[in-house]
């Protein structure tokens, strides 16, 4: 009896081990191609030791002025949380206090637009920005990301904010508050957990955006997966060890983030209504 | 909150979700039953050259004083919808696929009664139906599995899995496909043991790898989600049903499955919406050469095919396959909100 437990914890370890290496594989293998010139990354037999470099990096970084893609991530990401934040805020606090069937249908329309294919609104944006004359602008791609984050922003705030009692607002308004102010002065205090949470997840959305970025900017706005999109197509040696130095670029920060705020993303994705 | 605070404090919200996401939708629909051309004109240029004058008749595009091209526009009804469902041809792709028999058979493939729309469909559902049963079971299993595992290494396992979730889809799909490169590691190692196989040169293969790329990316999502829903079973359920002498199976069975049942519905009908929506991989691993996804393919006819009203077309079909997969989603909402408000 007790050697049967010990096959069964020996298999469950074997098990997870086996899971362990398969999440991580992809993206070890990736970074070690990366510091590989291509005769050594890409070969047949397959080298296991090969001499390493950062050629792949500097050629990216240097040469093809990486870092200009790089900035425009930064500043996609940061004007996105931070309007993303401030508007949700302003409507998950309203959606959390309000009692009336009108929240609770706007909550539903919500809801739906979150399941929306990004796709489908391409040719409307196209049509709507060159009108506007603000087609591939840093601009009119931060609106349509904070847009596209609305949804899930509201519902995830609206649930942050159902957590603190009413009675504290009213409190606040007992005091000789406006409600506006015993939102800002009170009621945004004590939901600081709630809004890094959530702000994370509107940072993930907006630098793991592909399909809007890659369709609404290019040239010298691209951000750094619209910019490594070449990769996907490149035959040549030299365009595809870029791409793959770019894409362990883009993952170095990401992975940085789990290390920094694992607690938030695990207690963010069992808030319910999340998931990008 | 009276109505009158609530429509101020929600109304930045409101437009911008009105502006960028409503009236898109309400326009692509206009779009889709349109086609515009732009102007054209014979124009005669006079060339001097060396060997004298000659007077050349082009076509160019008319433009406005601003230097816009000036566009005709016409109401072509159903047209793209018949077309991108494979119903009939318009007249133009009828001579484009006259022209292309002729020259070369390889064109001949997207000719007539193609049906884009039901064959990216077909593959949406196909990848739906296989990743839903393995996300589910693969994430419970883990979830079951981290009881048994000491708190230090607890850690490093929903790090390790967290990667593959919040990794850049694009990137994800990308390292899968170098992985899986004729001269990568896998095809490799497959080789070791007298396997081999070209994942990205033909049809199954590359849908494989699309399958597997999904459950590698959604799968920590449905772990973390379940292992977090395991902290709340009831230990006192789950001592009584071993007092009465039920063994492992039973106990999971009868007390932790119902008690997650919840959590099981909420992951599948996330990944139900997601799953539709699956693109990256499509466009990394087979460039739509061997499969398509309805956003593949309204993203391949706006970009590649440059025609905004056939993609709007598609556009609009898409919504309504979401439209469908959101009933079930929409009336679980409904009835669990119902009671907070």
């Amino acid at each position: 009896m007790k050697s049967k437990a010990f096959v069964s914890r020996i298999a469950l370890h074997l098990g997870l081990a086996a899971w362990l290496l398969l999440a991580c594989l992809p993206i070890l293998w990736m970074l070690l191609i990366s510091l590989r010139e291509y005769v050594d990354a890409f070969s047949s037999p397959l080298k296991w030791v090969a001499p390493i470099t950062f050629e792949n990096y500097r050629r990216l970084w240097v040469d093809q002025a990486f870092y200009l893609n790089f900035f425009n991530t930064a500043v996609v990401t940061v004007s996105v949380v931070t309007v993303s934040l401030t508007v949700g805020c302003l409507a998950g606090y309203a959606f959390s206090r309000y009692r009336g069937s009108l929240g609770f249908w706007l909550l539903l329309v919500a809801l739906a637009f979150r399941a929306l294919p990004h796709s489908t609104l391409l040719p409307s944006f196209f049509a709507m920005f060159d009108a506007m004359g603000i087609r591939n602008t840093t601009f009119a791609l931060v609106l349509v990301l904070v847009a596209i984050n609305q949804p899930f922003t509201i519902w995830m705030l609206r649930s942050f904010f159902m957590h603190i009692p009413a009675e504290l607002d009213e409190a606040a308004q007992v005091d000789g508050c406006t409600r506006a102010q015993a939102f800002r002065r009170v009621i945004v205090p004590v939901m600081w957990p709630g809004i890094v949470t959530t702000g994370l997840f509107s940072f993930l959305l907006a630098y793991n955006d592909f399909l809007l970025s890659s369709a609404l900017t290019n040239g010298e706005k691209m951000t750094m997966p619209a910019a490594i999109a070449n990769a996907i197509t490149a035959e040549s040696e030299a365009l595809l060890m870029q791409g793959v130095a770019g894409a362990v670029s883009i993952t170095i920060p990401l992975i940085l983030l789990v290390a920094v705020f694992q607690k938030q993303i695990v207690s963010g994705l069992t808030q319910g209504a999340v998931k990008g | 909150m009276k109505r009158k605070s609530f429509l101020q404090f929600s109304a930045p919200s409101m437009l911008l979700m009105l502006a960028l996401l409503a009236f898109p939708m309400v326009m692509t629909l206009w779009l889709s039953v349109r086609n515009c051309t732009p102007q054209m004109a014979l124009v005669t240029v006079q060339q001097t050259g060396p060997f004298g004058a000659a007077s050349v008749t082009t076509q160019r595009a008319k433009v406005d004083a601003s230097g816009r091209a000036l566009q005709d526009c016409k109401f072509v009804g159903l047209s793209y919808y018949r077309n991108i469902l494979g119903l009939n041809k318009t007249p133009a792709d009828r001579e484009a696929a006259k022209a292309a028999s002729a020259s070369d058979d390889t064109a001949a493939a997207t000719g007539d009664g193609h049906n884009e729309f039901i064959g990216a469909l077909r593959f949406t559902l196909l990848y739906t139906l296989v990743t839903t049963p393995f996300i589910l079971a693969g994430g419970l299993a883990m979830a079951l599995a981290m009881n048994h595992v000491t708190r230090r290494l607890k850690g490093l396992y929903v790090a390790a899995s967290l990667l593959p979730f919040i990794i850049t889809p694009v990137v994800g799909a990308l390292a899968i496909k170098w992985l899986f490169r004729d001269d990568g590691l896998v095809p490799h190692l497959l080789q070791q043991v007298g396997i081999q196989v070209f994942w990205m040169a033909q049809a199954w293969s590359a849908q494989l790898l699309i399958i597997l790329y999904g459950i590698w990316h959604v799968m920590p999502f449905a772990f973390i989600v379940f292992y977090a829903g395991l902290q709340g079973v009831p230990q006192d359920s789950l001592e009584a049903a071993r007092l009465d002498g039920a063994s492992r199976w039973q106990q999971l069975r009868y007390v932790t499955l119902p008690h997650l049942a919840p959590l099981l519905v909420f992951v599948t009908l996330i990944h139900l919406m997601d799953a539709y929506r699956v693109f990256e991989p499509v466009l990394v691993l087979t460039r739509g050469a061997f499969t398509t996804s309805v956003q593949y393919l309204t993203y391949s006819v706006l970009l590649e095919e440059n025609n905004a009203f056939k993609a709007s077309a598609a556009a609009v079909l898409t919504l309504i396959g979401i439209g469908v997969l959101l009933i079930p989603l929409l009336r679980r909402t409904w009835r669990e909100q119902r009671g907070t408000h």
